[in-house]
């Protein structure tokens, strides 16, 4: 299936608890071009981005065992590889608090959910660089 | 006793009085009411029980069915349940769902919150994975709330292949193009297999309509889905099978049955609810009394 002639597809992980949540943004990645992985909470994000390379991240806030806050903090702390990632905050949390601490914790963007397909794929095209 | 060479396709002879004692007893263990009048539809299952089995007559076969030898009221029960459904069937009520019953259920809830869906008989999966499908290409919320989706039958073989989620066009037919490659798969055969990802999303266990210890499991839907499984069901079942569901739902929460059954022949602890799109039945939020 590998055509090395192709350049690469911008690779995203889609971090949420929500297995429905993560199909529909994976879905909408994948449909505009994206290659998509995917982990349940912060700890299994934070296995997959020190195993392989992404473009994006983007994470949930409430989460259990890891939530988007804390996996947050551990990756802008990591090695210089990690903790220069994009990432990209999508929450139902929509206070004021809680998007001036991801800008704080270093997301790079802040989405409150409900995200329609074609605003969460624009969004992620701005973040990668890549475009439609 | 030997009175058919083995393997013969043809059965042993039934007589009207040993279908009417297997009637009584498949209507004990599973609720399904069959009649004389159904004759030959028994006579099919039965003769492909007894062969598969290797049992000599009938009489043989039912000792085998009341002793559960090797399962098989299990088996008998797949072979007797009906499992011929479709992608998007009776989509007027996924529309309903969508613009009307998941409002009034998600109002009650924070963001974030659970929202529990049940399809109850589930067969092979094409009606738990619509509903899924139906959310996410109609729900603008679809990502605001934690939908479960639960699929239950009795019979053990469906669930096998909703697990597996392996369909013909026939089951497609009703999905656009578009749908069907965002979320299938085609392997070998002319076949479609469902994402990986939806598969894992729902969760698929046995359930039994009339058994309370079985349903007693069963708590908190938002939403249940209980299409064209009531029919088969004699009244006194059929008003089990509801009072069961009604336990299971979430005060205020609903129920949709299929085009030809009505809950207000079957039960009078529901209320009915018109939307544009299809009548429904729901749990009142609180008893009055």
């Amino acid at each position: 299936m590998a055509d090395t002639a192709t350049p690469a597809k911008a690779r995203v992980l889609v971090v949420d608890d929500s297995s429905l949540v993560r199909l529909y943004y994976r879905t909408a990645l994948e449909t505009a071009g994206f290659e998509v992985k995917q982990a349940i909470n912060g700890i299994e994000a934070m296995e997959k981005v020190l195993s392989e390379s992404f473009d994006l991240v983007i994470v949930d806030v409430n989460m259990p065992r890891m939530d988007g806050f804390t996996f947050l903090r551990s990756l802008r702390s990591g090695a210089a590889d990690v903790a220069t990632l994009p990432a990209l905050m999508i929450s139902t949390e929509s206070g004021v608090q809680d998007i001036a601490e991801a800008r704080m914790l270093g997301a790079n963007f802040y989405l409150v959910k409900p995200v329609a397909e074609a605003e969460l794929v624009r969004h992620v095209c701005v973040l990668t660089g890549a475009t439609l | 006793m030997d009175d058919s060479k083995g393997g013969s396709s043809h059965a042993a002879h039934i007589s009207p009085e040993q279908v009417q004692r297997f009637c009584e007893f498949i209507y004990r263990r599973t609720g399904m009411l069959f009649t004389e009048s159904k004759r030959y539809f028994i006579d099919r299952r039965l003769e492909d029980r007894i062969a598969a089995t290797g049992s000599s007559s009938f009489q043989e076969y039912f000792s085998l069915l009341r002793t559960d030898a090797d399962h098989e009221i299990e088996h008998l029960i797949n072979s007797f349940t009906v499992n011929e459904t479709y992608f998007y069937r009776e989509d007027h009520q996924f529309r309903c769902m969508t613009a009307s019953l998941l409002d009034a259920i998600v109002h009650q809830k924070e963001p974030g919150g659970t929202v529990r869906i049940w399809s109850i008989p589930c067969s092979t999966g094409e009606e738990p994975y619509s509903i899924a499908l139906w959310l996410m290409e109609n729900w603008p919320q679809v990502d605001n709330y934690n939908i479960e989706i639960v699929g239950s039958d009795i019979d053990t073989r469906a669930l096998n292949a909703a697990s597996e989620g392996v369909y013909g066009d026939r089951a497609l037919m009703r999905l656009s193009r578009d749908v069907v490659s965002r979320y299938f798969r085609p392997i070998a055969g002319g076949y479609h297999q469902i994402d990986e990802g939806l598969r894992n999303s729902i969760e698929f266990t046995r359930a039994n309509l009339i058994d309370p210890q079985d349903m007693r499991q069963y708590r908190d839907f938002d939403l249940i889905f209980c299409r064209n499984v009531l029919i088969y069901f004699d009244d006194a079942s059929r008003r089990l099978a509801a009072e069961n569901l009604y336990d299971c739902l979430q005060p205020g929460g609903y129920i949709c049955l299929g085009h030809s059954e009505s809950m207000s022949r079957i039960s009078p602890l529901f209320r009915v609810s018109r939307f544009p799109d299809a009548i429904v039945y729901q749990r009142p939020e609180a008893d009055h009394g």
